[in-house]
């Protein structure tokens, strides 16, 4: 009995933060130049976390001095997934107490920093567009994604699957997305813009159940030899 | 022992200072640790003591004890190379000096490949135990290890060089990993010894690469007996034969979630052999490991073994001792916050198969461990332990023991760690 209460006070909760997200979505499509995009799992589920970008035909790199940041903080890569312009600074300071040998084989945006701890290396400039895949060669469990885009356009969803981009952009353009988890086919994962309004939104429906979220952390159990 | 302590405690006051914070890292890592334990025990005197009994404290050491200290030591001698020692030190009537359980090098190098190499040189543990991965090779779950790892760490090392390659699979996302993993060693050639006149054991105590470890007082391994070659001291770290043993693995790991291990060991000894008054033992053995993190983060391990050791000649078939060994153990634990609760079952037999009737070494049972662990801080930790074996041994009656006993054991401790891991 009371879980049956409980559910339908989540279900009303939900409703009503739905109701608000819509309304807020409303809100938002007024402003000029701005795309909503959604990502929705098979099974309607809002995907949190995805990389969405919007690329035309002339490829752009990020103004100098452009930077962002990939921590690590208790073995883990924090953020699991970056998504940078081209051309941009990144910065991989060690927030542990114990080192990390930070590399990465993805070509051509390969590199290594010997082994560090704090803000010991200067920032790596990634200048061609592709996904950099991360990992530390003392803790083989760390893993995460950097994804290197030829356009300043680019977002990630939140916890409702949304992403709000600006909507500016050249001929032939296209919104695609990324995230580790998503298993469908390529063309599924990008769309023409010309296809759809301007200032209006753009979902992604996904075929394919997801991956499980990345799990590299556990209080559980110890998993490295140390 | 004193100076130890007194050399931990030290540590531990002058290594409070806050670690630097950038550029390169110390060269060097450690960990010193020492646990001061509380122990109440009954069934057969211990085996440590020179007995036939499976746990490693008896009637005799009831009390408080300095029951392990340790030096954990890892130098960097460039990016990808590192040395590691271990030191040792328990209090206990085997030897209460300091000495290494593990001294190695290890070369990870950075290869422009999907594929990562690893090379280990010197003298360390197979990859078997996933219980025993704490710094020392010691437990983060339980005090005393399952049969088998304690058996690992009572007669199995290699003293050689393993090569391990492992690839992510990027194809599945990136969280499947799989890695094989094969080694040769030599100065093993004594393992199997312990288990077949010892018989299985559930402890903490890791045999160090000098320990000449007790036999029980069996009538065969006397000076008048059939086995009169054999010193009543076992050493299972020596060369017999000048061959080669080797182990090899695979390994397919799930994020953080699941990681499954199959294992061969074979060193492979010539069993005629004696040198040094040891006896080499043909042992081999698979094993399996599992590891997984169940819903409600409750972690899983189960490993399971089985193996044969035989040792002399061939006399109508079958060699002089022929034991077909197996065990296997499911410890479930679960942290809450500083707490942390867990629980083991292992089961454990030895069968005969040689048709020498003088030296029987079957055995079987089974034991129960209860653990509790709280971490108030990185430097202090108090366990407690409760454990709890059934087995029935018929060469106990040679030297008039109960050949069906329950031997039980409590041990709270303190656990003392320092260091800048």
């Amino acid at each position: 009995m009371e879980t049956e209460l409980v559910a339908v006070f989540n279900r009303l909760a939900k409703l009503v933060a739905a109701s608000m997200i819509m309304a807020i979505g409303f809100a938002d499509a007024v402003h000029a130049g701005e795309m909503r995009v959604t990502v929705l799992d098979n099974e309607g589920r809002p995907v949190p976390g995805v990389a969405v970008y919007v690329e035309d035909a002339t490829p752009s790199s990020a103004p100098a001095g452009t930077s962002a940041i990939m921590d690590q903080v208790e073995q883990r890569f924090v953020p699991h997934l970056l998504v940078v312009q081209t051309g941009t600074l990144v910065e991989f300071p060690n927030s542990d107490i114990v080192a990390h040998h930070v590399y990465s084989f993805s070509h051509p945006n390969h590199f290594k920093l010997p082994i560090y701890k704090g803000h010991a290396h200067a920032p790596v400039s990634f200048n061609e567009n592709g996904l950099v895949v991360l990992g530390c060669n003392i803790h083989d469990h760390m893993l995460a994604y950097i994804l290197v885009v030829d356009t300043p356009v680019f977002a990630t969803t939140d916890d409702d699957g949304v992403a709000m981009l600006d909507a500016q952009h050249g001929e032939n353009a296209t919104v695609s997305i990324w995230n580790p988890r998503i298993r469908d086919d390529a063309d599924n994962l990008s769309v023409s813009v010309d296809a759809v309004d301007h200032d209006t939104a753009v979902a992604f429906n996904l075929v394919k159940p997801l991956r499980a979220p990345h799990h590299d952390h556990s209080k559980a159990l110890s998993w490295s030899d140390y | 022992m004193v100076r130890l302590l007194a050399a931990v405690l030290l540590a531990a006051l002058t290594t409070a200072a806050p670690a630097d914070d950038s550029g390169a890292p110390a060269r060097y890592s450690y960990v010193l640790g020492t646990d001061i334990s509380f122990v109440n025990a009954s069934g057969h005197p211990s085996w440590v003591s020179g007995s036939g009994g499976k746990l490693r404290y008896d009637g005799d050491s009831d009390g408080l004890t300095i029951s392990h200290a340790f030096a954990d030591y890892r130098f960097r001698i460039a990016d990808t190379l590192d040395a590691t020692v271990v030191a040792n030190m328990y209090n206990d009537d085997i030897d209460d000096s300091i000495d290494f359980t593990q001294a190695y090098l290890e070369w990870r190098p950075l290869t422009l490949s999907p594929n990562r190499y690893r090379v280990k040189i010197g003298g360390f543990y197979p990859r078997l135990s996933m219980e025993n991965r704490g710094a020392a090779w010691t437990s983060p779950y339980t005090i005393s290890s399952s049969a088998i790892n304690t058996w690992i760490g009572e007669e199995i090392r290699i003293f050689g060089a393993e090569l391990s390659v492992s690839r992510r699979l990027q194809a599945f996302g990136g969280g499947h990993t799989v890695s094989v993993h094969a080694a040769a060693f030599r100065d093993n050639d004594p393992a199997g010894g312990l288990i077949a006149w010892k018989g299985w054991s559930l402890h903490d105590r890791q045999t160090r690469f000098r320990d000449t470890l007790p036999l029980p007082p069996l009538p065969q391994i006397q000076p008048d007996g059939f086995f009169w070659r054999q010193d009543p001291f076992f050493i299972p770290f020596q060369e017999n034969d000048d061959e080669l043993g080797f182990y090899a693995g695979a390994e397919w790991q799930y994020q953080n979630r699941f990681l499954l291990r199959a294992t061969i060991y074979d060193n492979r000894a010539d069993p005629r052999s004696v040198v040094n008054r040891q006896y080499a033992w043909y042992t081999e053995f698979s094993h399996l490991g599992l590891q997984a993190t169940l819903p409600g983060e409750v972690g899983l391990i189960a490993q399971w073994m089985s193996g044969e050791t035989v040792m002399g000649p061939e006399i109508r078939g079958a060699h002089v001792v022929d034991n077909a060994y197996a065990s296997y153990f499911v410890l479930l634990t679960r942290a809450f916050d500083r707490h942390r609760v867990s629980i083991r079952y292992d089961d454990f037999e030895i069968t005969e198969a040689d048709r020498v009737p003088l030296d029987e070494n079957a055995e079987d049972g089974d034991a129960w461990t209860l653990a509790y662990r709280y971490q108030f801080n990185d430097t202090f930790s108090v366990a407690a332990e409760w454990l709890q074996i059934h087995s029935e041994r018929p060469a106990w009656a040679y030297n008039d023991l109960a050949v069906s006993q329950t031997e039980t054991q409590l041990q709270l401790s303190v656990l003392l760690r320092v260091g800048n891991r």
